[in-house]
């Protein structure tokens, strides 16, 4: 006779061999190995203040015929505690999802119920292959003043308990994040960063339910970030950014009406375009070939006139490579 | 595009749409403000639960995406004709009630109904549009409030601006259907989306 036994973490466990006398000769195994005659209370297995080491399988056998007389699998876990449960619609209009998980695992099989409940109407939440804990409800209704009540009930073999949560259709809109988001640099443009992003997939009519978009950028030099919202299109350019810098950049969307934010998309990274560095070459070889020239010749101050520790912006950084340019063309003239 | 949609009608229809949409986010925006004001000088919650009240149109709809573009406008109309009666009688009773000490509260709901009025009118111009012209007027106003008491009153404005709120949404979902270039607003809709 085989079955199963939950008990609670602490509690005193007292298991009967079966329709054995109290006072017949047996012998119990836990998972195979005998257990030592001390927990024994006449043919009684006597565990005390038992913990989860101990769930396992636990036979009895008669004393000298070694037969099998009882066995059971002891299941140690802990009554469920206040399950946490969120609701959210990231496919708007069409319905939204409820998603549950307890905050301690009770280490022995629980069950989910959940109720759904509008205004005096049951709707019916169909639980999601994966994930298990999920389940998703069209709306019937759109528009509606009328709250919801979602009810989520954990129940397992050593107790229950449950939570619920009230909302209106409006408050639990919240896209999934933009996605394929990608920030280019714009060609001759030290300055700018062109990004784009697409409608998260889920969101099923962005004609009619369009999107704004939060961008936020910054270098990753710097801790502050750059916010622009953006109430249609899915691209914009940043034209302040620092030459030269590395940028962390990332998208959030939001119905334009109601609900809240998206999580922040996927981060992006992108330089400016920066002018390839060729006068160095330049500049090297000229003072390498006039080194024995005039005294009068002055060696392009490039690295005197632009201090590379300034966060300059395109139009300085301009002045700096012109000035460069033209007095390496003096020393030219000197040879 | 169906045969007796000119393109200069598609062309106004479309234009009055985005203008309805622009109207309807402004209109939805103040009353909120509205209700914040509203609840605040009528000592109310906003956790004060208010049944369906009578005369005063529910925005929940069922099956919404299979609506036509004539449905979409006519169950407007009558809402927004029924929130300017409505709206019209609760700045009367507020008048009655606080008088000049509730000035700000006076001017904010004619705001809104300025603006209810407005869209209406654009309402009306849109079933103009799909040749069906706007409905008369005839029919029952807001029912009478002097069996009303003042409690009652104050919860009753606070349904009507609840729904309105809503209206406001719906009706800018409502004018971006209208204004998708499908063939024909007035007829049959586009497949409703499989689930």
């Amino acid at each position: 006779d085989s079955h199963i036994q939950y008990e609670r973490v602490g509690a005193d466990v007292t298991m009967k061999c079966g329709s054995m006398d109290w006072d017949a000769a047996v012998t119990w195994t836990a998972n195979g190995t005998d257990i030592d005659e001390s927990h024994l209370n006449g043919s009684y297995l006597i565990l005390k203040n038992v913990d989860l080491t101990q769930s396992g399988q636990y036979s009895c056998y008669e004393g000298s015929s070694w037969h099998l007389k009882y066995q059971t699998y002891l299941r140690v876990g802990i009554p469920p505690k206040e399950p946490v449960l969120m609701c959210r619609s990231n496919n708007y209009p069409k319905g939204f999802y409820c998603s549950w998980h307890l905050p301690t695992p009770t280490y022995i099989p629980n069950s989910f119920n959940i109720s759904v409940i509008h205004g005096t109407k049951e709707m019916v939440c169909e639980k999601d292959a994966f994930p298990k804990n999920r389940c998703h409800i069209r709306y019937v209704h759109l528009f509606s003043t009328v709250k919801y009540k979602v009810t989520l009930t954990v129940t397992n073999a050593l107790g229950k308990n449950s939570t619920s949560l009230t909302f209106d259709e409006f408050a639990i809109v919240k896209p999934d994040p933009p996605e394929s988001v990608v920030a280019k640099p714009v060609p001759n443009n030290p300055r700018r960063l062109e990004v784009s992003w697409q409608n998260p997939s889920s969101w099923p009519d962005p004609e009619s339910f369009p999107l704004k978009f939060f961008l936020r950028y910054r270098p990753l030099i710097l801790d502050q970030w750059q916010h622009v919202e953006l109430s249609d299109g899915t691209s914009h350019t940043i034209t302040d950014a620092y030459a030269g810098k590395e940028y962390i950049i990332q998208v959030a969307a939001k119905d334009n009406d109601i609900g809240t934010w998206s999580d922040w998309s996927v981060a992006v990274h992108a330089t400016p375009w920066t002018e390839e560095p060729k006068h160095l070459t330049t500049e090297a070889q000229i003072t390498e070939t006039t080194s024995t020239s005039t005294s009068s010749f002055m060696p392009p101050p490039t690295t005197k006139i632009c201090d590379k520790g300034a966060v300059v912006g395109s139009g300085a950084v301009a002045v700096c490579w012109t000035a460069g340019l033209v007095l390496a063309a003096y020393g030219v003239l000197f040879i | 595009m169906a045969a007796a949609d000119s393109p200069s009608a598609a062309l106004r229809r479309r234009d009055l749409c985005s203008r309805g949409i622009r109207l309807a986010g402004k209109m939805r925006s103040d009353v909120v403000d509205l209700l914040e004001t509203y609840m605040e000088r009528q000592g109310l919650d906003a956790s004060a639960s208010v049944a369906a009240v009578e005369g005063v149109p529910v925005a929940a709809v069922e099956r919404w995406d299979e609506q036509t573009g004539t449905q979409r406008l006519l169950e407007n109309l009558a809402a927004y004709r029924a929130f300017r009666a409505l709206l019209a009688q609760m700045l009367e009773e507020q008048q009655e009630q606080l008088g000049e000490a509730d000035a700000a509260l006076g001017r904010a709901l004619a705001a809104v109904l300025l603006q209810v009025s407005a869209f209406a009118y654009h309402l009306e111009e849109l079933l103009r549009l799909e040749s069906r012209g706007p409905p008369s007027e005839e029919g029952a106003g807001p029912p009478p409030p002097s069996h009303l008491g003042l409690f009652e009153r104050k919860l009753r404005g606070l349904g009507v601006l609840r729904e309105l709120a809503q209206w406001a949404v719906r009706s800018a979902r409502d004018l971006r259907q209208l204004a998708k270039p499908s063939p024909g607003s007035s007829s049959a809709p586009s497949p409703a989306e499989s689930p």
